[in-house]
């Protein structure tokens, strides 16, 4: 294994000790913290937002990032609730809710590379015109719900099978693998990384950088629209802002666990790990009965200092 | 056999039209002082610079780099850095990149296919690297390049344009290239390569032309290539 | 010209909205009340100004933590200071909330140019570490400000923005400035060229720094008290106007000029739709779609001027 794997895997391997250390300090410090019901409470709430990162890891590879997730999350949130209220069958409200979603990412990624504007300002104002589609639509008062089956799926207390675990954390771990997959066996992965790694040679290689683009995108609204419908289930009812926490959470987590936003490096694990990492600081700072400002702040701090870590840039100089 | 031909080009509003002309087996070289129209020739052959004229491969039109692409014209740029090797990827990853599709079983990339394929070139090439795995960053300049043609021969090409392929490669490894090259020719394949070095031309190429003022200056094969003449038609002071 | 070019699109919307907004909206746009009309949209065109420098010194320099650097100004000029301290002179506040911002943007600087850890990242620290201490000095918004600053909001609006176009006036005569744009088009040519890269780079997150504070100390004015939820909002709001204002998200092109019409465009839209009495839903997807459509014709129109210098 050459010098440069090794280092990226040290980096997710150590993401993956600060989270163990975390729980340690956590099941030391406060009682019940390693409770099976905590411990399945820490996964789901983990999931969650390992769910909505997925984009978000996907965006950062390419060199993107993606500040319209939240902003899709609660759209299906919202959306989905309002239509499955109204009667219609599930199945057709995911088809549009995903649909609509696919639309607005490959519009993000097409207008960022297409017209070489920075995915920020696209995916911003994007965001901000489908939130505030959202909210004339509902009249800020969605109404609506989940159906049973996406509540018990994520619920904390349900279980799949022998397993006390609500069916997300095993589906989870499907959505990993196939992540995994993708992103390491499929020509389309190893392009992502390529176009991320060096856009200026990426042409010559035959990769097309506005289909790469627009895809990514599409994807990354795609999961951030499954983010939207898990947590109405979590939830149990609709609300147009349930996706703000995950704006800057979804990038600390694909930091964390290593990926260089200047993009080409990053992987699924090492978000995976990040999000565990942040899921117990939050958990952690709670259970010490912190104020949520101050929750707020250590978050902060903890996320500074990890990125400071190892998460730094080469000096401008060294890229000569 | 593959016949490349250009008809009419010019390369910049106002610049003199010209023709040429490129036989399968040929290596023709491409020469001139820097900015003087080479470069764009080489360009316009794989359909990226819109010149007016027309590029032909056997007598199939190419507009567009897809369709440079789909007659299987591979042009390898000159700035290894900026527009050739993906830095932080593997040397397989950098290898294969441009073939991917070529690897899969289902839906996903084998493995030992893709290392199967790399390890041709790699004998052929004699690419020195730690491992495949290895990024591509750590190897030297003279491997790098070897793996960036590995990535175009991978294509296999009817007509191979190089842009200075020779550009910061050490003696030793440039002399295999040359070998390289002209067996490729010996193959039928048509080369043309842009060099900056004119004795590198003299000593590989058939046939020569040099460039000036965006216009083809010389023509040059046979007895006439020699170094004062070249240098001659680059400065605009032959005949 | 070409400077100008870059506006073309922000002053185009300026005199459409503006137009707008006087046959909408006469008794608010009297010139007698140009004072209290500029008191309102400054805080905003405040916080676009603070957001440029760093986006200026180029490889994806940003500053998130503006918004948070004027409630924590807010919070300490007024709470800490004005209510538990006594202190009204301006000759102490204006220094104590520069000082803040000042040594925030060195913090968000040293993070960003010497630490080295993505601009965004650093400044999301940041952002989360202001916003929990804003709110653990101050949980709930206190009042009032002192009459000096509620004034600032008022008649003596011009004051602060007028005193902050003067110094970057006065800057974009010194080689700073030429640094600064240098250092964002193109850093390791600046670098080969004998430019202090780091160093400019650093002074632009102070200068950004210092910005935010003087545009918390026009939203305290504005709103008369210290209030630890308003101002994390400007944050990317302010850099939606930077981007409608011309500036290049990627460096090196644009100025503190395009940002504040890029703000007061969106200013003027907000009071317009207001004028309307449309929702703020509404208001919402104009933000959005005014922001999408300035980007995408000054990319166009960026498209156009390479075209023509090929």
């Amino acid at each position: 294994m050459s010098r440069y794997l090794t280092g990226m895997k040290a980096r997710i391997i150590g993401a993956f000790l600060v989270a163990a250390l975390l729980h340690l300090i956590g099941t030391v410090l406060i009682p019940g913290y390693s409770a099976p019901f905590a411990i399945r409470a820490l996964l789901v709430i983990a999931a969650l937002l390992a769910v909505a990162s997925v984009g978000q890891t996907l965006v950062v590879i390419l060199g993107g990032i993606d500040l319209s997730i939240p902003f899709i999350i609660g759209f299906a949130n919202v959306t989905a609730a309002q239509l499955y209220g109204q009667g219609w069958h599930f199945g057709l409200v995911c088809l549009v809710v995903f649909g609509l979603a696919i639309l607005i990412g490959a519009l993000n990624g097409a207008l960022s590379r297409g017209l070489n504007i920075h995915p920020l300002i696209v995916t911003l104002g994007i965001g901000m015109i489908v939130q505030g589609l959202v909210l004339i639509w509902t009249k800020g008062f969605p109404t609506g719900s989940a159906p049973k089956a996406v509540s018990s799926f994520v619920s904390i207390g349900g279980s799949f099978g022998p397993l006390p675990v609500p069916a997300l954390i095993p589906a989870l771990l499907v959505m990993t693998l196939l992540i995994v997959l993708v992103l390491e066996r499929t020509p389309w992965g190893r392009r992502l990384y390529a176009l991320g790694a060096n856009p200026g040679a990426a042409p010559y290689a035959l990769i097309n950088p506005l289909w790469v683009w627009t895809s990514t995108f599409a994807a990354s609204a795609f999961f951030a629209a499954l983010a939207g419908i898990l947590l109405l289930g979590f939830t149990g009812s609709a609300y147009g802002d349930v996706g703000q926490p995950y704006l800057f959470q979804t990038i600390a987590a694909v930091v964390v666990g290593g990926a260089a936003l200047v993009g080409g490096r990053g992987s699924y694990i090492g978000t995976l790990a990040g999000v565990l990492v942040l899921t117990e600081i939050n958990t952690l700072l709670i259970g010490l009965n912190f104020s949520p400002a101050s929750v707020q702040a250590a978050f902060g701090a903890i996320i500074l200092l990890l990125v400071s870590l190892y998460g730094r840039e080469r000096h401008f100089r060294t890229t000569v | 056999m593959a016949d490349l031909s250009a008809t009419g080009l010019m390369l910049r509003p106002g610049a003199r039209a010209f023709s040429a002309t490129i036989g399968a087996g040929e290596i023709l070289g491409l020469a001139g002082l820097d900015g003087h129209g080479q470069d764009a020739f080489l360009r316009s052959l794989t359909g990226l610079e819109k010149s007016g004229g027309e590029v032909a491969l056997n007598g199939q039109r190419i507009g567009s780099f897809r369709d440079a692409e789909r007659a299987r014209i591979v042009y390898v740029p000159r700035d290894r850095r900026a527009t050739g090797i993906f830095p932080g990827l593997s040397i397989l990853d950098n290898f294969a990149i441009a073939t991917a599709g070529r690897d899969r079983r289902g839906p996903l990339i084998s493995p030992a296919a893709r290392r199967a394929r790399y390890e041709i070139w790699r004998e052929r090439l004699q690419i020195r690297a730690p491992s495949p795995e290895a990024p591509i960053t750590a190897l030297s300049g003279g491997n790098q390049q070897k793996v960036l043609l590995a990535r175009a021969l991978a294509r296999e090409p009817e007509v191979l344009l190089l842009n200075d392929p020779t550009r910061g490669v050490d003696v030793a490894t440039r002399h295999l290239l040359y070998d390289l090259f002209r067996d490729l020719a010996g193959e039928g394949m048509v080369l043309v390569i842009l060099s900056s070095e004119i004795e590198e031309i003299l000593a590989l190429c058939h046939r020569v032309l040099v460039f000036r003022d965006h216009g083809l200056a010389a023509e040059l094969s046979g007895e006439a290539m020699q170094t004062d003449q070249v240098i001659a038609a680059m400065f605009g002071r032959a005949g | 010209m070409r400077v100008l070019g870059r506006y073309t699109f922000a002053i185009a919307i300026l005199v459409v909205l503006l137009v707008a907004n006087l046959v909408m909206n006469p008794a608010r746009f009297h010139p007698a009340a140009w004072g209290t009309l500029l008191g309102m949209a400054a805080p905003l065109i405040g916080a676009a100004l603070a957001s440029t420098p760093v986006i200026l010194a180029g490889r994806g320099g940003i500053d998130i933590s503006v918004g948070p650097v004027m409630a924590l100004v807010s919070a300490v000029v007024i709470k800490v200071l004005y209510l538990d301290h006594g202190l009204s002179s301006p000759l102490i506040l204006w220094p104590a909330a520069l000082l803040i911002g000042a040594l925030i943007g060195a913090f968000n600087g040293f993070m960003a140019v010497i630490v080295r850890v993505q601009p965004i990242v650093a400044t999301l620290g940041t952002y989360l570490i202001l916003g929990g201490l804003t709110l653990t000095i101050l949980p709930a918004p206190v009042g009032p400000a002192p009459d000096w600053l509620k004034a600032m909001a008022g008649g003596w609006s011009f004051l602060p923005l007028g005193v902050i176009g003067l110094l970057w006036w006065g800057l974009s005569r010194t080689p700073f400035h030429d640094q600064l744009m240098a250092v964002g088009s193109d850093d390791r040519a600046a670098y080969t060229a004998g430019v202090p890269v780091s160093l400019v780079r650093f002074l632009a997150y102070v200068i950004t720094g210092m910005l935010a504070a003087a545009a918390g100390m026009m939203l305290t004015a504005l709103i008369g008290s210290a209030d630890p939820k308003v101002g994390a909002n400007y944050t990317l709001i302010a850099i939606a106007a930077v981007a409608l204002g011309g500036v290049s998200l990627a460096g090196g092109k644009g100025g503190l000029l395009g940002a504040a019409i890029g703000a007061f465009d969106i200013f003027l839209l907000q009071s317009l739709l207001t004028a309307f009495n449309v929702s703020t839903y509404v208001l919402q997807v104009a933000y959005g779609a005014i922001l999408v459509t300035a980007v995408v014709l000054i990319a166009f129109q960026d498209r156009g001027t390479k075209r023509s210098h090929a």
